[in-house]
């Protein structure tokens, strides 16, 4: 039952942290404005060419208009397949990308054992020769998962070794920042050793039934070893600069791309009238900011 | 060297030995000036152990111990600041952002001119600064243990990282191309703003030309130009008379000119450097017909704001102080003339401190003479400006503020040869002279400017115009549509013999537009008028 538990509690640690660390950065004070063009958003094409609302002949006059789907799709572009490193940096995108295709593919693996679970309990079954539907689950989790294990093993690894054989590259990168890759490398490492034992992942789909129903999970001494990696990273990376999932969305959504004028009777408006009345409790020392504090130290 | 190494004793870090190869004509050598010699009493006085340059002259060396000590405490008592939500509210989120998730993808060094130009030194690579602050941070708040070396925090916080890192900060233009191509989104352009901060707002250290005849002098007395009210109206009559010798025509410049639909604010320093500039805007204005003024009011008429490069609080005051100028001369928006950063600090910054009747509302003159073009108001004849003609697009206007197009649209009406730089628009260059360094002229700090922070403009410039660079009988113009843009390219063309070499000129986008009217029997620029009969 053990186990169990400790699954449950890695992936509410996972979301919760994560989720909180969201938080922490959307309840920070109002920032000043500090986009950078391109904006996506911005529409009639001025979002490609890196346009914006101050071409337009007294812009604050014209209707505020925002191209949401330009927006999406950029973000897509560096979510999905991390554009901005493939523009700039082929070499090193091919193995950054390997690491993360590997976890997105392993976050549809376990969508696809849970799902298969599903089957599993309500009568079916998920194997090769189990029909078209138990068929499909059980090739798409198997591909899924081979792929992804296979891809964030070498991502990993790769990235480790990168880093440590470029004179540049290493010259930056702290003991910590190797950590985290080795880290990621041992748990796909571990779970490549569990899967070689089943290659089908059926023992995931049991671990997945045992959770659904909460019952214990009968595990050898690999699987073990493997669920409390994988929980302990789980618990691990929201806690670390390996959340950039969440610091990409604000760094670009709140920051580089929130583009808001300021314009009369507007919500934005209110927002900084709010945040002009705040009166701050501390300042800086310097004479020409805190004058009286200068001159009483003197 | 590694960050690690940059508080370590020695006389100097690195040496510029290999700077990035210019092109043909400056391919040869002999065709570039050597760096100057550095002064003994500059290196004792000031920090010259980053790099042999100085430029940040009120980062004097501490003198004794207690001295070091205190400009140590300083310095991380201010770091300490940065991330308090009490003492840094406008840049917490996007400092916490740039400062926490830097992947170390180097992704960023290959877009910055400045590292690109110095042939890749280590320590202008955009991550070597902010790598330096955060390690920094990272000792400082674990106290050097075994914790704090595991997550990067292991470097020596000594004076002399302080002093190195106050220069460090000022060999960057902020100009924010670095982060335009970082997968995080990150921006190492910030963090080298925010390390400017912590010297000027908690120490007091920033360059002179910045603030103590920079922001503190405009506050005291309207402009970092100093030109009193009289002053500025004798400059105003001159460039009256200066218009009708020019072009034959008498024009009656408004000034404080109540209710009038348009503010017009030109960075002061047109008037004495380039008064060709706000004397083409008045041929523009009064030919278009517009109902426009100056304003001769203390702070009302010189745009700049030097805060936006080192100070939120200067910057602040002076945005404050110039919108209720305008406020009080009861114009409906305020135009800004040829000045990227105010644009910048005007339009973008400012728009977060002003609400309701205060927030007068403020454009770009780009789009607005793009329409008078358009709309064509003014008769006007490209063939008059029948010469290779290149643009540079401001930083602050560009990549800062999405203005792209309206420079464009006019320049295809009124310069038949134009051609781009590349890169251009929004993926632009910096000109070298961003984030001050137009103005700061002190010991050797030029040569940084010309030699390095200016090297790739100079290269785009030359590439730009490689058709025709050695045809010295042919003019070729660059226009740099913002006042810091032309300082730093009027440098590097004197600085090169570019001008009188290879007749390579630069200007305002304003002086094109008038060249090209057909009412003037007389070139509007001035290295056309030898020529006169070649051209007409
Ligand atoms: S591109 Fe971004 S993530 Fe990569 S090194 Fe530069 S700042 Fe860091
Ligand atoms: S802001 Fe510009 S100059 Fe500064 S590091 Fe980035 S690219 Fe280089």
């Amino acid at each position: 039952m053990f186990l169990t538990v400790f699954i449950y509690l890695s992936i509410i640690a996972f979301v919760g942290l994560s989720l909180y660390k969201a938080y922490q950065f959307s309840k920070m004070p109002m920032h000043g404005r500090w986009e950078l063009y391109p904006v996506p958003k911005e529409p009639d094409g001025k979002g490609h060419y890196g346009g914006s609302y101050y071409e337009d002949l007294e812009w604050w006059n014209k209707p505020r208009r925002v191209s949401y789907v330009g927006e999406l799709v950029d973000m897509a572009k560096e979510m999905l397949f991390i554009k901005n490193l493939f523009v700039n940096q082929r070499r090193q995108w091919w193995i950054c990308y390997a690491m993360h295709l590997g976890i997105y593919l392993l976050v549809l693996w376990a969508v696809m054992l849970l799902v298969g679970a599903i089957t599993i309990l309500s009568g079916g079954a998920v194997a090769a020769d189990a029909g078209s539907w138990g068929a499909l689950v059980y090739y798409v989790t198997f591909l899924s998962g081979a792929a992804g294990a296979i891809l964030l093993a070498v991502g990993s690894i790769g990235m480790y070794l990168k880093r440590s054989f470029s004179e540049t590259l290493n010259k930056y990168t702290t003991p910590l920042e190797y950590f985290n890759l080795f880290f990621l490398f041992v748990v796909a490492l571990s779970g490549i050793i569990v899967w070689a034992g089943d290659i089908g992942f059926n023992y995931g789909r049991e671990i997945m039934v045992a959770l659904l129903t909460f019952s214990p999970i009968q595990a050898d001494l690999a699987l073990t070893v493997h669920i409390l990696l994988l929980g302990a990273v789980m618990i691990y990376i929201p806690q670390t600069k390996m959340s950039h999932y969440v610091g990409k969305y604000f760094a670009f959504h709140k920051v580089l791309w929130e583009n808001e004028p300021n314009l009369r009777n507007s919500k934005m408006e209110r927002i900084v009238k709010e945040a002009l009345s705040y009166k701050p409790k501390a300042s800086w020392s310097a004479p020409h900011i805190n004058p009286g504090a200068a001159a009483k130290k003197d | 060297m590694k960050p690690q190494d940059f508080g370590k004793p020695s006389e100097q870090l690195f040496k510029l030995d290999k700077l990035m190869p210019l092109p043909a004509p400056y391919d040869k050598p002999g065709m570039e000036p050597d760096f100057k010699e550095l002064r003994d009493s500059w290196k004792e006085g000031y920090c010259s152990t980053l790099d042999g340059f100085v430029g940040n002259d009120t980062l004097v060396r501490p003198k004794t111990k207690e001295e070091e000590d205190e400009m140590v405490k300083k310095f991380l008592s201010g770091l300490e600041k940065l991330f308090s939500d009490e003492t840094n509210r406008v840049y917490l989120q996007p400092l916490a952002l740039s400062f926490e998730y830097c992947a170390k993808c180097n992704t960023c060094s290959e877009a910055c001119h400045v590292f690109k130009a110095s042939g890749g030194v280590e320590a202008y690579r955009p991550i070597f600064r902010s790598e330096v602050l955060r390690s920094i941070y990272r000792k400082h708040k674990q106290g050097g243990s075994l914790i704090s070396r595991f997550i990067g925090g292991d470097i020596d916080i000594n004076y002399e990282t302080v002093m190195r890192l106050g220069e460090l900060a000022y060999r960057c233009n902020l100009c924010r191309r670095c982060a335009q191509t970082c997968p995080l989104g990150l921006d190492n352009g910030l963090l080298t703003r925010e390390i400017r901060k912590i010297f000027s707002m908690e120490m007091g250290i920033a360059p002179k030309p910045l603030h103590e005849s920079g922001t503190v002098k405009q506050l005291e007395t309207g402009s970092s130009t100093g030109i009193t009210k009289e002053a500025f109206m004798d400059l105003i009559e001159f460039m009256e008379e200066d218009i009708e010798e020019r072009t034959g025509k008498k024009y009656k410049v408004p000034v404080d000119k109540k209710g009038a639909d348009i503010l017009l604010v030109h960075n002061a320093g047109e008037y004495m450097a380039w008064p060709e500039n706000p004397a083409a805007f008045t041929i523009i204005f009064e030919e278009a017909g517009l109902d426009w003024t100056l304003s001769s009011d203390m702070i009302g008429y010189d745009n700049v704001n030097y805060g936006l490069f080192y100070d939120d609080a200067q910057g602040r005051k002076i945005g404050a102080a110039q919108l209720k100028a305008a406020k009080e001369l009861g114009v409906r928006r305020i135009v800004q003339a040829e000045c990227g950063h105010a644009h910048k600090a005007s339009l973008v910054s400012m728009d977060r401190i002003m609400v309701g009747e205060d927030n007068i509302p403020r454009e770009s003159f780009l789009p607005l003479l793009a329409d008078l073009i358009k709309k064509n108001v003014f008769k006007l004849d490209p063939t008059r400006n029948n010469f290779p003609v290149t643009l540079h697009d401001p930083c602050n206007m560009a990549r800062m503020m999405g203005i792209i197009k309206p420079q464009r649209e006019i320049l295809k009406a009124i310069a038949p040869q134009f051609r781009e730089m590349t890169p251009h628009g929004v993926n632009n260059y910096c000109c070298g002279g961003g984030s001050g360094f137009a103005i700061m002229n002190s010991f050797n700090f030029t040569d940084f400017r010309n030699k390095v922070s200016s090297r790739m403009k100079f290269k785009q410039i030359l590439e730009a115009f490689q058709d025709s660079i050695e045809d010295v009988e042919t003019p070729k113009y660059v226009v740099a549509p913002c006042s810091n843009c032309k300082g730093a390219i009027r440098d590097i063309l004197a600085y090169y013999q570019a001008t009188a070499k290879f007749n390579v000129h630069y200007g305002g986008l304003v002086e094109l537009v008038v060249n090209a009217m057909v009412d003037l029997d007389k070139p509007f620029l001035e290295f056309l008028l030898d020529d006169e009969d070649m051209m007409f």
